[in-house]
């Protein structure tokens, strides 16, 4: 087992009142390249956020290669899963525990890597590099997430083609699809992706 | 010749350098390419030894050179120009190369070494195609030229690794041939490792290529496999607009 989400669970409160309330619980076995979308504000970087470890859930844990994240040193968590994203996608959290009282990560180089939002830009041609990339990092045993909102044609051609599975995240619930097909017959899914698929 | 293994380095929170690995052999034009942001320039600054790498090693000619701070690794005959220029404006052409010749650098200047090391400085100037300005000061050389004159302080200190960090930065189509011609008439005398950020400009010269990106190493290999991608082929032909 790589990764397991277990009932993971993250409210955001103004006052009293709830204002987002995001929900995962998914396990992924075996090496596999998943493609994540949703519309903004859906969630879908506070998930990465959670399983990185960055972000603390109000409930559930979420479990790399058996470790639990959110019980690892902070600056080790990046040893277990690894959030690539655009410098204004960073937000800093408050620390709950000192690192000392927490464990060393049991890895040296990530078994999650969660790209958000990279840039796929037609004029160079890095596409093709960074999806053998990918793929590499799959078949040397590890997860990899791609978070990308298809604006472009190509955009689903390069989701189609390089992953295996996705996740379809809408108003802070995630679904789970075996495939590219499955996916698109999703309601919702097919809403956001558009009458191009 | 210069291997690099496993290097890995962090910038408080951030990795910005995650197992990087490369070999370059002697005698070979390496090219390391990348987008803004890729982590090139922080990898040649652990190559060249500002600074040091959290984890990893780096090998020239079989000696461990981790950790050395960079006169050291100079001293041992590896050169490196920057992305940003660094000439002293108010100096001429002549002298910019002359101050970084190592004879001057060991004894000070004296009358008659100072004419042999100025004719060796000369020699360094024709050899970048700036033969003629010598006495014009750096400030007054165009951007191509100065960009030249970069390369020939590199050479001054004869390297027998030259590392170059985006030599053609800000240069037009025309002085961009200019610097790729004054490269690869270097390349058969010296070990080069060269920055760049265009595809087409490196794809002509190096024998190997490193592409990098998040900090990592994300493909290697020649040119012409490199360029056999078919993404890579789609972007070429403007098929992806």
């Amino acid at each position: 087992m790589i990764l397991s989400v277990e009932n993971l669970v993250k409210l955001y409160r103004r006052r009293f009142r709830q204002t987002f309330r995001l929900e995962a619980s998914f396990t992924v076995e075996h090496p596999a390249i998943v493609g994540v979308m949703g519309p903004n504000g859906s969630g879908k970087t506070t998930l990465f956020e959670l399983i990185t470890g960055s972000n603390a859930p109000t409930a559930g844990r979420v479990l790399c290669l058996g470790q639990d994240v959110h019980r690892v040193k902070a600056r080790e968590r990046d040893r277990l899963a690894i959030h690539y994203h655009q410098s204004y996608q960073v937000r800093r959290f408050a620390r709950r525990r000192p690192d000392f009282l927490l464990a060393p990560a049991n890895s040296d180089y990530p078994a999650v890597h969660l790209f958000d939002e990279p840039q796929f830009n037609t004029q160079d041609g890095y596409i093709g590099f960074m999806l053998d990339f990918f793929r590499r990092l799959r078949d040397e045993g590890r997860v990899v997430f791609l978070c990308l909102h298809p604006t472009e044609r190509y955009h689903l051609e390069i989701l189609g083609e390089v992953c295996e599975r996705f996740i379809f995240v809408d108003r802070g619930r995630i679904s789970l699809h075996p495939n590219f097909a499955a996916l698109a017959a999703d309601a919702a899914a097919a809403a956001y992706l558009g009458p191009s698929t | 010749m210069f291997e690099a293994a496993h290097l890995h380095k962090r910038f408080g929170a951030h990795v910005v350098l995650e197992d990087v690995s490369m070999r370059f052999a002697a005698g070979r034009l390496t090219g390391i390419m990348g987008p803004n942001g890729a982590g090139k320039t922080t990898c040649f600054n652990l190559l060249t030894g500002r600074f040091a790498p959290d984890r990893g090693s780096v090998r020239f000619e079989g000696r461990d050179i981790t950790g050395l701070p960079p006169r050291r690794i100079a001293r041992l005959g590896i050169s490196r120009s920057f992305q940003v220029m660094n000439l002293f404006d108010d100096y001429s052409a002549l002298d910019n190369v002359l101050v970084a010749s190592p004879e001057l650098r060991a004894r000070g200047f004296s009358m008659l070494g100072g004419l042999v090391e100025a004719g060796r400085a000369g020699d360094v100037l024709a050899q970048v195609g700036l033969a003629g300005k010598e006495d014009v000061r750096a400030k007054d050389l165009s951007y191509g030229d100065r960009r030249a004159l970069e390369i020939g302080v590199a050479l001054a200190a004869r390297p027998r690794l030259l590392f170059l960090d985006e030599p053609t930065a800000g240069l037009g189509t025309e002085a961009t041939a200019r610097i790729a011609a004054l490269i690869a008439g270097l390349k058969r005398s010296l070990t080069i490792v060269l920055i760049e950020h265009d595809m087409k400009f490196l794809f002509g010269l190096a024998d190997h290529i490193y592409v990098m990106h998040w900090g990592q190493v994300i493909a290697q290999g020649a040119p012409a496999r490199l360029r056999a991608n078919p993404w890579v082929q789609r972007s070429n032909l403007g098929l992806l607009a």
